[in-house]
């Protein structure tokens, strides 16, 4: 599922540096921004735009980390609403409604555990891809 | 340049800038010629450390931005609270990087 691959070159000690602070950000930006799933998006996006000029290994895992992003948005987006229904709304809880809370937890625990493992590794200067989300970003980050 | 002085620049100021690019600043030190180094000795560069100390203590203010010069961006994160906390954390990481390039541009204008 995460393969240490080699770089197209050796990334300076600073660039390795802004390459792990973008997977710890969508981290902390994940739990600071909880209940609300959007806020880590938003927080990634921005902290890609913010990087959109940087090397290409910054370039690269801040993309990774956007599209790892946009999938979890996607998961606990519907949690959330599907909540807020039961919570105000005419909804009850039923055996699919827990299935499916027990499925995104376990996601976003798997999540969690890539995310923090990904950061020590790049911080190291070591070049992480990810199953499919490796894939897709050599497909959209170009040198 | 005399590579003397110049290694003498990047021992004491290397810190300020990304690691990428402190060779490409040695290389640019020593093909311009001596005249420039009296102008090269009077240069302030921002310390990465003081803005991120700043950022996390004022970053809701947008003083951290106001320390580096980005005047806009930190009268927008002062009338947006932070971006709602999300702008002061997303520069809590960004911050430091930011400095640097700043510091940077700063020695491009000069040479």
């Amino acid at each position: 599922m995460i393969n240490i691959k080699e770089f197209a070159y050796t990334p300076g000690e600073h660039e390795a540096e802004k390459a792990a602070n973008s997977y710890i950000m969508s981290v902390v930006a994940l739990v600071g921004g909880l209940p609300l799933p959007i806020i880590n998006l938003i927080a990634t996006l921005a902290f890609y735009a913010g990087n959109r000029k940087g090397t290409y290994y910054v370039r690269w895992h801040c993309t990774q980390a956007l599209l790892s992003q946009f999938s979890l948005l996607l998961m606990n987006s519907c949690g959330f609403w599907w909540t807020i229904a039961i919570l105000f709304g005419p909804e009850t809880i039923t055996n699919k409604y827990i299935a499916y809370i027990f499925t995104i937890i376990i996601y976003n625990l798997i999540e969690f555990v890539a995310t923090i493992y990904t950061a020590m590794k790049t911080g190291k200067g070591k070049h992480v891809e990810w199953w499919l989300y490796g894939n897709l970003t050599n497909l959209i980050c170009k040198p | 340049m005399d590579s003397q002085k110049v290694d003498m620049f990047i021992m004491t100021n290397g810190k300020f800038f990304e690691s990428h690019q402190v060779a490409q600043i040695r290389d640019r030190l020593i093909s311009i010629d001596d005249s420039k180094w009296s102008v090269l000795q009077t240069l302030q560069f921002k310390d990465p450390t003081v803005s991120i100390i700043v950022s996390l203590l004022g970053g809701s203010l947008g003083i951290d931005r106001f320390i580096i010069g980005d005047t806009g961006m930190g009268i927008g994160k002062l009338l947006t609270c932070g971006g709602l906390g999300i702008w002061t954390i997303i520069d809590w990481f960004l911050i430091m990087g930011a400095t640097r390039e700043k510091n940077y541009e700063k020695l491009q204008r000069v040479l």
